[in-house]
């Protein structure tokens, strides 16, 4: 038992002489993050609600005439094709309030969907007998300088839907 | 007493290095991304036609012209990143010569153009001339005018 007494008394000496050692060390430098961290945590929630992404976005693509090609470089033979003219009216301001109409001899579409069917079953193609246009011909949407852009894009759309190519708008009424 | 335990406490510490890096990272990341964001899209509610056949932009160098939205249909300007034109005739001649210079710098260059579906025609098509009378202005290239019409697609 005294033994033990003895051991430990010199255990803390020991020890006492250890600590002493360290404590004439240099201090140590630490830098506390704690605060940069909250701030950057702040920061980053702050982006992450305030950014928008526009996922649903999409395009139509739409060639502009070029400037004429001169008169010589033009085939003496070619026919003029009449384009198709398809004219969009605005009479209210929910989407369904839109009148459509072809210029023409053709049954008067309601929606632009029987204007998509109409220019489906008219195209020129292996999958139709009878047909009137080719995938290429000129179809200008018309419209009043009123018009709600969306019922002169949904005409627009009808046309690319059925797989026109060469659609044109024209300058207001 | 064991010899481990008269070393004192063990202290655990986690490294927060890698996680300031990567919080960081993305702090980069929405500070850019929301810049761009910015500069190319006004508010607006944009077309959303039933069935529709548009496509994916591409990734090709482009432009954005934002038909700025008005009340009843009418338009506040047309943003070309971050300038804004008036909707007078001068507005509509800087447009126009703004857009002739980037034509002249890229004849390739796919030109965006975002409106408000409520926003009357004749406002949408006076941008879409304009492109087209940028392009003729352009001499130096055979430049053949694209505008690529921006709509919103149904979910």
């Amino acid at each position: 038992m005294s033994f033990d007494v003895a051991h430990t008394d010199e255990q803390m000496i020991e020890h006492r002489g250890a600590r002493q050692r360290r404590s004439n060390r240099p201090a140590r430098l630490g830098l506390n993050l704690t605060a940069m961290i909250d701030v950057v945590f702040l920061l980053l929630i702050y982006f992450l609600v305030a950014t928008k992404f526009k996922l649903g976005e999409e395009i139509y693509r739409m060639d502009l005439p070029q400037r004429q090609p001169a008169q010589a470089e033009r085939d003496p033979f070619q026919l003029d094709r009449e384009p198709l003219r398809v004219e969009v009216t605005s009479i209210g301001i929910r989407p369904d309030d839109y009148a459509v109409r072809i210029d023409g001899p053709y049954p008067q579409p309601a929606t632009f969907d029987d204007l998509f069917d109409f220019l489906t079953q008219r195209q020129i193609n292996e999958a139709a007998i009878g047909g009137l246009f080719e995938p290429d011909h000129p179809i200008i949407i018309v419209a009043s300088g009123t018009t709600r852009w969306e019922h002169v894009l949904a005409g627009f759309n009808a046309a690319a839907r059925a797989r026109y190519t060469n659609i044109m708008f024209a300058r207001p009424r | 007493m064991s010899h481990v335990y008269s070393r004192g406490m063990s202290e655990i510490r986690a490294n927060l290095t890698p996680m300031i890096d990567v919080t960081f990272l993305l702090i980069v990341f929405f500070v850019l991304v929301s810049q761009i964001v910015d500069v190319e899209h006004v508010e607006m509610n944009l077309p959303k036609p039933n069935d529709p056949a548009s496509e994916k932009p591409s990734e090709d160098q482009r432009v954005v012209i934002n038909v700025m939205p008005g009340p009843l249909g009418e338009v506040n300007g047309y943003k070309l990143g971050t300038r804004v034109y008036s909707a007078d005739e001068a507005g509509m001649a800087g447009l126009t010569a703004r857009l002739a210079q980037l034509y002249e710098a890229n004849p390739t260059l796919d030109v965006n153009l975002r409106a408000d579906r409520a926003t009357h025609y004749k406002w949408v098509q006076a941008a879409i001339q304009a492109v087209g009378e940028a392009a003729g202005r352009v001499t130096a290239h055979d430049v053949q005018p694209r505008v690529n019409l921006a709509v919103e697609r149904q979910q």
